[in-house]
């Protein structure tokens, strides 16, 4: 209603420059991201500095001791370790993938033009119902469709347990994150590819320059803004993922797919001990804007790169 | 590569090998889903079902908490959108029509919300939820999600702001309209794909979100589809038939949503992305 009244005193000076409006507009989800994510992390501080083990139950301060104990925890830190396994393979996987699809997404074809709206759907659909479905085509039980067809085709003798040793869990797993999020990835290096203009292609041409040297020089230095953020947000994003993880092995077997994420899960909610929980994640946040701060020192910022 | 004939089909088949990788597991959870429950699990898999039952949606109806789940589902993502949506309408504008000190500053910090990672956020707003007495109710979901969504529709809204002629919205300003008139009227239509398109990025996270749906949520009556969902799994004996159909339930209105909108969905989102 105020902004009504403001309005009607306005007529001279166009209204738009008047920045009060726009503190006023912008006030509400500000003060909404304040309530809900600035507030909570600072209450998580005090919360990691407690003895807190179940929510609600009486607590004493006990200074920097959820500190100590996390960084001398051993488990933390091959979660840590597991945690970099796991972004590393997300990425080399997902940029592989999603370089190679975002060309073929470049053509001029009419599937082409589908294909960018639909690959998408692996992206879109739950996480809870994506997990269902590729624990039923790994199955080892019957039904499985992938050790059947393995079978059937006699590749294997016995059926595979893809979820039976850390080792393989974890390459499944990696598989299975990088399935949802290639098309995500290749749509953005598509949007970077079209954004190149023809005319740099036409008069690499006309000079007589290979596919491969067009490539290397015009297309993979036009795409490094694109690529700088998109690795930041990759790593950001594929190093948070928990639901994939926690509903196909629960950290396991033998913690062997416990990342980061599941750490501090289970140190909430299954372990209860709510503020070493806390502790952990402001670890956690400090080792990731280190890290973020790394990439932007020495791979780039894509503002720099303007 | 272009115009060749060999280069066209070869072009065509690999992209029809991606679209098979993307789209067979969701086929084979709907083909599953018709199957009865000894074609299921039998030895042989059969490619394309050979017996058709509905015996696994019935059971989902009639046997199941899945009305339940789906009902707060609705109630949730679609509070999520409402919310979310306005407050990056009348942020978005706000940025669009005063450009105020600070505004750049601004959307950087929506894309840096949106990036930051929701992990770091479990134990803070469960701890936060808990001492307000919101935790196990909607209110704690639709404040968490919009918290999840918001940012990132401001920042998806942006382009299609800046496609608004500036000129039309000063005209309609000098002639004594009032703010909020002109983006009602003038702005909103101009920008109804953005809308949409964040539209469907609100609903479509709230509804598949589980992490937090998991732990604010306690009693089943509450419970969202996700891990409603997730709790059949965990089950000693799996119902494989009923999972399936509770998938396909919970994907069919996501990919019906997608069919409509998709196209301007991925426009958005990728826009967003070459202009950072």
């Amino acid at each position: 209603m105020r902004v009504v009244t403001l309005s009607g005193q306005l007529a001279a000076p166009l209204p738009r420059r008047r920045p009060s409006l726009g503190y006023l507009l912008v006030a509400p989800l500000v003060l909404w991201l304040l309530l809900t994510v600035i507030v909570p992390l600072i209450g998580a501080i005090g919360l990691s500095m407690q003895d807190m083990r179940i929510i609600g139950t009486p607590s004493n301060y006990v200074g920097l001791e959820n500190y100590g104990r996390i960084i001398g925890d051993s488990a933390f830190w091959s979660a840590a370790g597991r945690s970099v396994v796991w972004v590393i393979g997300n990425a080399l996987l997902q940029t592989a993938l999603g370089f190679v699809v975002a060309l073929l997404l470049n053509q001029r074809l009419r599937l082409a033009r589908f294909a960018r709206t639909w690959i998408l759907l692996s992206w879109v659909i739950p996480t809870a119902v994506l997990v269902i479905i590729w624990r039923w085509m790994l199955s080892s039980a019957g039904g499985g469709l992938i050790n059947a067809l393995l079978l059937e085709a006699r590749l294997i003798r016995l059926p595979i347990s893809f979820f039976g040793s850390a080792e393989s869990a974890m390459l499944t797993l990696i598989v299975i994150n990088s399935w949802r999020w290639f098309p995500l990835t290749a749509l953005f290096v598509l949007a970077g590819l079209q954004a190149i203009p023809e005319e740099l292609y036409e008069a690499a041409k006309v000079d007589g320059a290979s596919v491969l040297q067009r490539f290397r020089f015009i297309t993979l230095p036009s795409l490094q803004p694109v690529l700088a953020s998109l690795g930041l947000i990759g790593f950001l994003w594929s190093v948070n993922v928990f639901d994939v993880i926690w509903l196909l092995t629960q950290g396991g077997p033998s913690d062997g797919t416990t990342t980061l994420p599941v750490f501090i899960y289970n140190a909430a909610f299954k372990q209860y001990r709510l503020s070493e929980a806390a502790a952990a994640s402001v670890v956690f946040g400090v080792l990731l804007l280190v890290c973020a701060a790394l990439f932007l020192r020495f791979i780039g910022s894509p503002e720099r790169e303007r | 590569m272009r115009g060749s004939v060999f280069g066209k089909l070869l072009g065509t088949a690999a992209l029809l090998i991606v679209l098979f990788t993307v789209l067979f597991p969701i086929y084979w959870m709907a083909a599953s889903s018709v199957k009865v429950p000894r074609e299921i699990i039998a030895r042989r898999v059969t490619l394309v079902p050979q017996s058709f039952t509905t015996q696994h949606y019935e059971k989902l109806l009639s046997a199941s908490n899945f009305p339940t789940y789906t009902v707060n589902s609705l109630i949730v993502s679609l509070s999520t959108m409402v919310i979310s949506v306005t407050l990056a309408v009348l942020a978005g504008y706000g940025v669009y029509q005063t450009k105020f000190f600070g505004s750049q500053t601004f959307l950087r910090a929506m894309l840096v919300a949106y990036a930051f990672p929701t992990v770091l956020l479990i134990v803070p707003l469960y701890f936060v939820l808990s001492a307000l007495r919101l935790v196990d109710t909607y209110y704690a979901l639709i404040i968490v999600n919009v918290t999840l969504t918001a940012p990132f529709a401001v920042w998806l809204l942006q382009a299609f702001f800046r496609s608004v002629p500036q000129d039309i919205v000063d005209a309609a300003l000098v002639d004594g309209a009032g703010q909020l008139f002109v983006l009602w009227r003038i702005v909103l239509p101009l920008i109804a794909p953005g809308i949409a398109a964040i539209s469907i990025f609100c609903f479509v996270t709230s509804w598949t979100e589980y992490l937090f749906a998991s732990i604010l949520i306690n009693s089943d009556a509450l419970r969202t589809l996700p891990p409603g969902l997730a709790g059949i799994i965990g089950q000693y004996q799996i119902d494989w038939g009923l999972l399936m159909a509770g998938a396909v339930a919970v994907t069919l209105p996501v990919v019906i949503i997608f069919a409509l909108f998709g196209r301007s969905f991925v426009s958005g989102l990728t826009q967003g992305a070459v202009k950072v």
